[in-house]
């Protein structure tokens, strides 16, 4: 009984450690430019199916491709934002929110058909996997707990960018607040495609690790954004460490939950949680008040 | 005088007669259908497109399909859209190619509920249907009178599988893992009770949500049932996940059969593939009759059967759609249903015979992954491999 409560504990753990990487770029997004970026889940898909090509083609690792595959996708962010979303920045922020949604919305869509298009095989899954690991009779998974750290030295990376360095601190007070930091004198524009272009990338080096351990498909994208909005407003906006707990908590949800009340149970739980989460600290678990 | 007159007459009744029953004779048969070409099925079938315009052009290249009451052969031109693996796009489509395209005969889309919604366009306008991989008795359970399916009944898929593991003798017990959609729970009921009469113990049945990924409940539950078989029904993507995950987690069954396990599965898969079971109607080698059909439209098509292995089932259809024309002489709709659904005929998966409700009689063969290679392993009489059990443990 504990060994399989164990088991399962680990299961969810690391399984979400890959929600919550994903999760922080669409939380950054959020909490920087007061977008809520619906094509986030598309990024990931298209950061798996670089990370497949460079596997297949090239014979490079997963875990070196969630590395090259984040200066590629924050130039792509950049370019992104500059021809979709600076052009709807100035609308006040509720028109912004909405506006945003149907541009990202649209961009969604658009990538996800192109790629169905171009995609000759449309579910894409690479067979890498390292030897599991045995410790008192629980099986963790080796591929799964590299991943996990690799995770969590790209949060612990992340997270002394954003407190250390000049970019990261106008990251910050950008979530803190949008006209202070205008008032101070931080060049908004430059910091939110900056912002954004860090979303995307986290985004595809999550899809690194996903092509690793699930099936890719075209058509993945808008339902992972959806659970990762979850995770997001579990954790708290724009919060890494707010991020990285609300993956583990969806994730160790997700697997309790269906190992002990049924698997058509545990997509559920995302939601529950939400309305939970929503009801009793509506700012997130790790989320400032504002 | 007058003999001569008449037989005049006759002779140039003859020449205009000729030109005027080919003149009144249509461009080509126009066949409709929709390829998953994008969504959920496109794993499955997605360039099927090109399997259907191939053998079209096959056959074209051979002047078409002889209807004897204009004379002459007539060649095949195909209508097709994307169904986006979408119920009610398919709907709408087969509506399209009743009413607009007004095609003359419909090849089913892939899956059985697709072509539970697509069907229904066959019966309101008395267009005949020709379901190709979809197998649940839903379908054929409706009174329809303008559909008939060339694949045998769902919960009999994988009836030779039990068969083979019943002659052996060897395992003792079974667990089922699930897709919650209309064909792997259709497989799954008639393959609880095959397993049953075979004599095998079934320890549980999982019946997961088609979108799962994450596995580890439902494999910590089954390490500590340690059932000898591991039977997944499910769909291609559904497959994929589960069986990296028992690799990660180190679940060791003496078999593992998914009922697809197509050459997807297989290169996602890699080492995890080997010695997994699966369904194949037809493997390269396989002592079925004349398949050199299959062997022409797959080349032509630039497809290959290990990757698509329904492939084979649509080359089938493709026969039984030929052979209905040809027998019944003409394009009435009425004339072409009655003749398909008296059809007896042999195709390149074996013989083809329909049921009173329309099902067909062709079906599956257990396939093996024995180093990367399908291996049909029963029954012996067309088999390519042996089977090999138990399969050897991870470690």
């Amino acid at each position: 009984m504990t060994a399989d409560f164990i088991q399962l504990l680990v299961g969810g753990i690391l399984l979400g450690g890959i929600y919550g990487l994903a999760a922080f770029g669409l939380s950054i997004t959020f909490g920087v430019l007061n977008v809520l970026n619906l094509a986030h889940g598309e990024f990931l898909m298209l950061g798996s199916l670089m990370s497949y090509g460079l596997f297949i083609g090239l014979g490079i690792n997963p875990f070196m491709a969630a590395i090259l595959v984040i200066p590629v996708f924050m130039l792509l962010g950049v370019g992104f934002y500059l021809l979709l979303l600076k052009p709807i920045m100035d609308k006040p922020p509720h028109q912004l929110l909405v506006a945003s949604i149907l541009v990202t919305l649209g961009a969604s869509l658009f990538i996800e058909d192109v790629t169905a298009f171009f995609w000759e095989r449309p579910v894409t899954g690479i067979s890498y996997s390292l030897p599991p690991m045995e410790l008192a009779g629980v099986v963790i998974s080796s591929t799964r707990l590299l991943i996990l750290l690799f995770i969590f030295a790209l949060a612990c990376g992340m997270q002394i960018y954003l407190k250390k360095t000049y970019v990261g601190k106008s990251i910050r007070a950008i979530v803190q607040g949008r006209e202070g930091a205008k008032i101070v004198g931080i060049p908004i524009s430059r910091v939110s495609a900056l912002a954004f272009s860090i979303g995307m990338a986290l985004a595809a080096s999550a899809g690194a690790f996903y092509v690793t351990l699930f099936t890719v498909t075209p058509t993945m994208g808008i339902p992972l954004t959806i659970k990762y909005l979850c995770v997001v407003v579990l954790g708290g906006l724009g919060s890494i460490v707010g991020s990285i707990f609300g993956g583990l908590i969806l994730g160790v949800a997700e697997t309790l939950t269906a190992y002990y009340c049924g698997a058509e149970w545990s997509p559920t739980i995302a939601f529950i949680l939400l309305i939970l989460i929503l009801i009793i600290k509506p700012e997130g678990l790790f989320g400032a008040k504002k | 005088m007058k003999k001569r007159v008449l037989l005049i007459c006759l002779v140039a009744a003859m020449f205009i007669g000729f030109p005027l029953a080919a003149m009144g004779a249509p461009d080509a048969i126009h066949i409709g259908a929709t390829v998953s070409q994008t969504g959920h099925f496109s794993s499955e079938i997605g360039p099927f497109k090109r399997l259907m315009n191939a053998w079209a052009d096959l056959v074209n290249e051979k002047g078409g399909i002889m209807v004897k009451e204009y004379g002459k052969k007539l060649p095949v031109k195909f209508t097709i859209y994307d169904d986006k693996s979408d119920q009610a796009t398919v709907k709408k489509y087969y509506e399209r190619l009743a009413t607009v395209d007004r095609v003359n005969l419909m090849l089913g889309p892939y899956s059985s509920p697709l072509t539970f919604a697509a069907s229904t366009a066959g019966e309101n306008h008395q267009i005949p249907f020709i379901a190709i991989c979809a197998n649940s008795p839903k379908i054929y359970t409706r009174g329809f009178n303008w559909i008939v399916g060339t694949i045998d009944l769902g919960p009999r898929y994988t009836y030779r599988y039990w068969e083979m593991i019943r002659k052996e003798g060897k395992a003792k017990s079974v667990s089922f893992v699930v897709e919650d959609t209309i064909h792997p729970l259709s497989v799954y009921k008639g393959s609880k009770k095959l397993a049953e009469e075979a004599g095998l113990k079934v320890m549980t049945s999982d019946i997961v949500p088609a979108k799962t990924r994450d596995f580890t409940p439902i494999i910590t539950k089954l390490k500590k049932e340690n059932p000898d078989i591991i039977y997944v029904s499910s769909n291609i993507p559904f497959a994929i996940n589960f069986m990296k995950q028992a690799k990660e987690m180190k679940l060791n069954p003496k078999e593992y059969h998914c009922i697809h396990h197509s050459g997807i599965f297989r290169d996602a898969l890699g080492s995890a593939a080997d010695d997994v079971i699966g369904q194949s109607y037809w493997v390269e080698g396989m002592k079925l009759g004349d398949t050199q059909l299959i062997n022409d439209v797959l080349k032509k098509a630039k497809i290959s059967e290990p990757m698509y292995p329904w492939s084979p089932a649509y080359v089938a259809a493709f026969q039984v759609l030929q052979k209905a024309i040809e027998n019944a002489g003409t394009l009435d709709n009425k004339k072409v249903m009655d003749n398909l659904k008296k059809l007896k005929m042999e195709t390149v998966l074996g013989e083809e015979v329909f049921a009173k409700t329309g099902y067909g009689s062709i079906n599956t063969y257990p396939s093996q992954i024995q180093g990367g290679v399908y291996k049909v392993i029963y029954p012996p009489e067309v088999a390519t491999g042996k089977h090999i059990y138990p399969r050897p443990a991870w470690k």
